[in-house]
């Protein structure tokens, strides 16, 4: 017992700010919503305990329930390969030693950064617009572009590439990937002649395994977060015609607009449950795609 | 004294930090054993903020020991943020109302009833009847209306005389904005449109449902219009796109959730918009050319659909300790000439007549048509519906995004009718 404090004392004092923010402020509030998931409460008169009677409506009449979780699940299964195989690719690109690396390093994270905040999300909206940027590039070739942002048919695609275009966090951490991959291996590869894509498929990617297992399940969890990009774009309600009622845009409406805390708090222990199932999924089948290294025998 | 090092330093850096701001929290504490002190909240913009804060001062200084702070956020803020503050039994002493959500505070008594305040802390000598009965539930009165409202449709004064329409601003009807809509179009070749596409547009939807005697809530605040109307609505709004006189559905759908300087009147992508009178002088300020006033178009054989709506209140908290200063507070809202200056028209039509003759001399042009406006228009309103019963919002919100459907062709007319009304139904049921 003693040797457990001695050993991990340094690693819980550095905790111990995240762990008063968790025990202080999250937990709390956490296990309250549990409770109002079971009732119905509209802030100005006290929780009514109604039974399962949320979970009940969100799986047998809630048509925007099943809207929204068909946005999400479309723009998790879109966004996060596309994402993670291009922050992959720009990985792969800067780790050949180019001159001034710090410096791409740091352009191509700063979207990522930016990501999150309104004036991008903002500035998107514009380079989409009828006579945005993009369509602006489109009228040189004679192409006339759709209005992407009021048509339900694009519009979810707008936001998947915005979430693209923020691969800097993955990518950065792909980085650090490649770097670990022994020089080694790549010299022997070539004693024998493998070509750069038989390098790639033998050497790189089986390598950086546990790499993309952290990045996937991490892009995952943050895909199914999205909240704030599609609260601008959309105007906050998931329009046009609920093409963006992305699961976080439907619980804030129910929650801050129409004032059902019991109802989006079974929506938020549902999210919960869906993202756990995903990172247990991933976990679960990395056994048999995950290769460590260390491990070999 | 011990040598300083980096961790004394700022440790005495801290404990300084710390006694500084103990100081003045003391002083104030002390200090406000004898002032009253009040919250006053409301929801605006900058200039509306401005204002307010300036009539605190005034009315902090006309009755010394009287402190009243201010709290003001956006409107996509205010209602949740009073719930929560009422929640926790902390709502401010004083709170701008909305007529959709006065009977909801009325009903869990939140509100404070004026009826004991009349004729005493609260003058209502000259205060106009109508706009009187908008802060009346169940016959007591609960709020007081600060400025009243009613719907228009704003067209490009330049464009029309170019192109010179003649028209009857308070009678002409939808087959008229037809005709006018396809003059404009084909007189500026098309960069201008008639009109904005009214498709999505609720307030116009609310109007047409009343001019069919349909309106959209019954009094009982069931569901009170069908599926014919609906569907004639959006039916007049597809004939007008189909004629290329208002802008392609496309732009119309990413419209929604803008801001009024996105509007086609302020692009001049159309010529005539639809907005609340108590915008007037905000759009007109945004506009190069200048703007005229209309009613929404006539119903041919229907009956009046637009109304005078109660577009602010001020309400008092039933936990307020200080009932008679809220009182007075918003009595010379109302009635002192210093205050009522400030706060002009901002808000709405001011419902004190010798409020309004005070203010006029100093009117800017978009104010004498605003004014001008709300006074004839009055004269072709119909009566003030009952506040829109609970989820009001949500069916609304169904509205635009059903409606979309049909801007986008996505869905018949026939069908979306049918599922909108089917879905209002749902929408009120649950809301109980």
């Amino acid at each position: 017992m003693n040797k457990f404090i001695r050993r991990n004392l340094p690693g819980y004092t550095f905790l111990f700010p995240w762990l008063i923010g968790f025990f202080a402020l999250a937990l709390g509030p956490i296990l309250a919503s549990l409770y109002l998931s079971f009732t119905r409460y509209d802030i100005l008169t006290p929780p009514q305990w109604a039974g399962l009677e949320n979970y009940e409506y969100m799986f047998t009449w809630d048509d925007r329930f099943w809207q929204s979780m068909k946005v999400t699940f479309t723009f998790v299964f879109l966004s996060v390969p596309a994402k993670l195989i291009f922050a992959l690719g720009i990985a792969m690109a800067l780790d050949k030693g180019i001159r001034g690396i710090g410096l791409y390093r740091a352009v191509y994270y700063l979207p990522s950064i930016l990501g999150a905040s309104i004036a991008v999300a903002i500035l998107w909206r514009q380079v989409f617009e009828a006579n945005g940027v993009i369509n602006s590039i489109l009228a040189i070739f004679g192409i006339a572009g759709p209005h992407w942002m009021g048509n339900p048919d694009y519009s979810l695609y707008t936001i998947v590439t915005l979430a693209v275009w923020q691969f800097g966090a993955p990518m950065l951490i792909f980085l650090a990937g490649l770097r670990a991959i022994p020089n080694d291996l790549y010299e022997a590869a070539e004693i024998d002649a493998a070509s750069k894509t038989r390098k790639f498929f033998a050497i790189t990617l089986p390598l950086l395994g546990p790499v993309i297992f952290f990045n996937l399940v991490l892009q995952t969890i943050d895909a199914f977060k999205i909240f704030t990009n599609a609260f601008v774009i959309s105007g906050g309600n998931g329009a046009p015609a609920d093409s963006l009622l992305f699961f976080t845009i439907y619980l804030y409406e129910e929650a801050f607009k129409y004032f059902r805390m019991g109802y989006a708090s079974a929506l938020a222990w549902v999210l919960l449950i869906v993202i756990a199932l995903f990172t247990a999924i991933a976990f679960f089948s990395s056994r048999y795609w995950v290769y460590y290294e260390n491990e070999r025998d | 004294m011990p040598r300083m090092n980096r961790r004394r330093f700022v440790g005495s850096l801290m404990a300084g930090a710390g006694a500084a701001a103990t100081l003045p929290m003391f002083s104030r504490s002390a200090f406000a054993q004898d002032a009253a002190r009040l919250r006053l909240y409301w929801w605006g913009n900058p200039s509306r903020d401005e204002r307010t804060f300036t009539v605190i001062d005034l009315f902090e200084e006309a009755n010394p020991g009287v402190q009243i702070d201010g709290e003001t956020v956006s409107w996509g803020d205010y209602w949740t943020k009073l719930a929560t503050q009422t929640a926790g039994r902390n709502m401010p002493d004083i709170v701008q109302m909305d007529y959709r959500y006065l009977d909801e505070y009325v009903s869990r008594g939140a509100l404070h009833s004026l009826e004991e305040f009349r004729g005493g802390a609260l003058d209502l000598s000259t205060y106009e009847e109508g706009p009187l009965a908008g802060g009346m539930v169940d016959g007591e009165l609960y709020a007081i209306n600060i400025g009243s409202n009613t719907q228009v449709a704003l067209f490009n004064a330049r464009i029309f005389d170019e192109v010179g329409i003649a028209f009857d601003p308070y009678g002409y009807t939808l087959e008229d904005l037809k005709r006018i809509a396809t003059e404009i179009t084909e007189a500026t070749g098309g960069s201008t449109y008639g009109t904005d596409d009214n498709t999505l547009a609720y307030e116009a939807f609310e109007t047409f449902a009343r001019q069919s005697q349909a309106p959209l809530f019954a009094a009982d605040g069931s569901i009170g219009t069908n599926e014919e109307v609906v569907g004639e609505f959006w039916e007049f709004w597809r004939s007008m796109r189909e004629a290329g006189v208002v802008p392609p559905a496309e732009q119309s759908a990413s419209l929604i959730g803008s801001g009024m300087n996105e509007l086609g009147l302020i692009t001049q992508n159309t010529a005539m918009s639809y907005l609340w009178s108590n915008q007037i002088v905000g759009a007109q300020s945004l506009s190069s050319d200048v703007l005229g006033a209309a009613m929404y178009p006539q119903k041919a054989g229907g009956v009046p659909g637009q109304y005078v709506k109660p577009s602010m209140f001020l309400a008092m908290s039933a936990n307020t300790e200080h009932p008679e200063i809220a009182a007075k507070f918003i009595s010379d809202w109302v009635n002192d000439p210093a205050m009522t200056a400030v706060l002009g028209l901002e808000r709405g039509i001011p419902p004190v007549p010798e409020v309004r003759e005070a203010l006029s001399p100093e009117f800017t042009e978009a104010e004498r048509l605003s004014v001008g406006y709300f006074s004839e228009a009055q004269k072709h309103v119909g009566e003030l519906p009952p506040p829109p019963p609970p989820a009001a919002g949500e069916v609304t919100d169904a509205f635009v995004r059903i409606g979309t459907e049909v801007l986008l062709d996505r869905q018949s007319i026939s069908d979306a009718a049918a599922e909108f009304v089917g879905q209002a139904n749902a929408i009120r049921r649950r809301a109980g």
